[in-house]
């Protein structure tokens, strides 16, 4: 039908025309909505706290702190090697092992 | 980014800069969609007022949803026109409980025909065009709308609507011939046959 196809291009080129007020909610909105930029604010809590978050919390620090506290004293206490033992079972005797020669001089200086 | 600059710019173009902190982005973008979704919405509802709820409702959707926009998604038109379109669903089904909850012994409106005469009496095409649409199935009226009004192409209107494309040729070629019937018969209120003569 040509006379539908007239009234569909008369609507086309007669678009309904939103009033100021409502293009004035939608641009409120709009700007409401939209997302802020993104602020970097620097680490809280001081040093420790971000050596902290480096690490992945203060419970992992703890126990680096404490593996490395462990391995400073194996080394100061310097321990005798275990042939003195394994020797045991090649029919050697020993009268007594000190595996930790060194602790005595560490606990004489506390 | 100067407000000339992102004039040629597309829909989704604009809908990233809008989400990047853009207000004159949000301007463009509202100054093209907003036409389109309140003409078609008001063609659905046949209400100015729900239409403009509808068209801010669609446009809120969207502001919201610009900072998670996919580019390869869709078009943001497409997108747009889907959001009101199921929003004018919302409407019409909640009118149609309303009437069945309140006006049960009540008649019923005037049919679409019975109406578009009374308004081709007035010689008024655009408005016998809105009250041929209006009794028209609310799928077929959609298809309609966004196809010869709106001018969107059948596999934008699959998508809206959420069909095959086939099924929108058939939506729109049986509403074409609804509305053919509705208004032949007024031809001469609407002025056409002088027009041939």
């Amino acid at each position: 039908m040509d006379d539908l196809d007239d009234l569909f291009a008369r609507a086309k080129a007669a678009p309904v025309q939103p009033s100021d007020a409502l293009m004035a909610r939608v641009l409120a909105d709009a700007l409401r909505e939209q997302p802020k930029a993104v602020v970097v604010r620097p680490v809280r809590g001081g040093l420790w706290a971000g050596l902290a978050d480096v690490f992945g919390g203060g419970g992992v620090l703890a126990g680096m702190g404490s593996v490395a506290a462990l391995g400073m004293l194996v080394g100061f206490v310097q321990p005798a090697a275990l042939t003195s033992v394994s020797d045991l079972w090649a029919g050697d005797t020993l009268a007594s092992v000190d595996m930790m020669p060194g602790i005595d001089a560490l606990l004489a200086e506390e | 980014m100067s407000r000339d600059s992102i004039a040629d710019l597309a829909d989704e173009a604009l809908l990233v800069l809008y989400a990047n902190g853009d207000a004159d982005a949000a301007r463009l973008l509202a100054k093209r969609l907003v036409p389109r979704l309140l003409g078609y919405a008001t063609r659905l509802l046949s209400d100015r007022a729900e239409a403009e709820d509808v068209a801010q409702e669609a446009m809120l959707r969207l502001w919201k949803m610009a900072p998670n926009w996919r580019q390869d998604e869709a078009k943001v038109s497409t997108w747009a026109y889907r959001v009101a379109s199921n929003l004018c669903t919302d409407r019409l089904r909640a009118r149609v409980r309303r009437r069945s909850d309140a006006l049960d012994d009540v008649a019923e409106p005037a049919d679409g025909a019975a109406s578009a005469v009374a308004v081709m009496m007035q010689a008024d095409r655009m408005a016998a065009l809105d009250t041929a649409l209006a009794a028209l199935p609310q799928r077929q009226r959609e298809a309609v709308v966004l196809r010869h009004i709106e001018g969107l192409s059948n596999p934008e209107i699959a998508e809206i609507l959420q069909i095959g494309v086939e099924a929108v040729e058939s939506l729109t070629a049986r509403g074409k011939r609804a509305l053919s019937a509705a208004l032949s018969g007024q031809r001469a209120a609407l002025g056409y046959e002088d027009a041939e003569t």
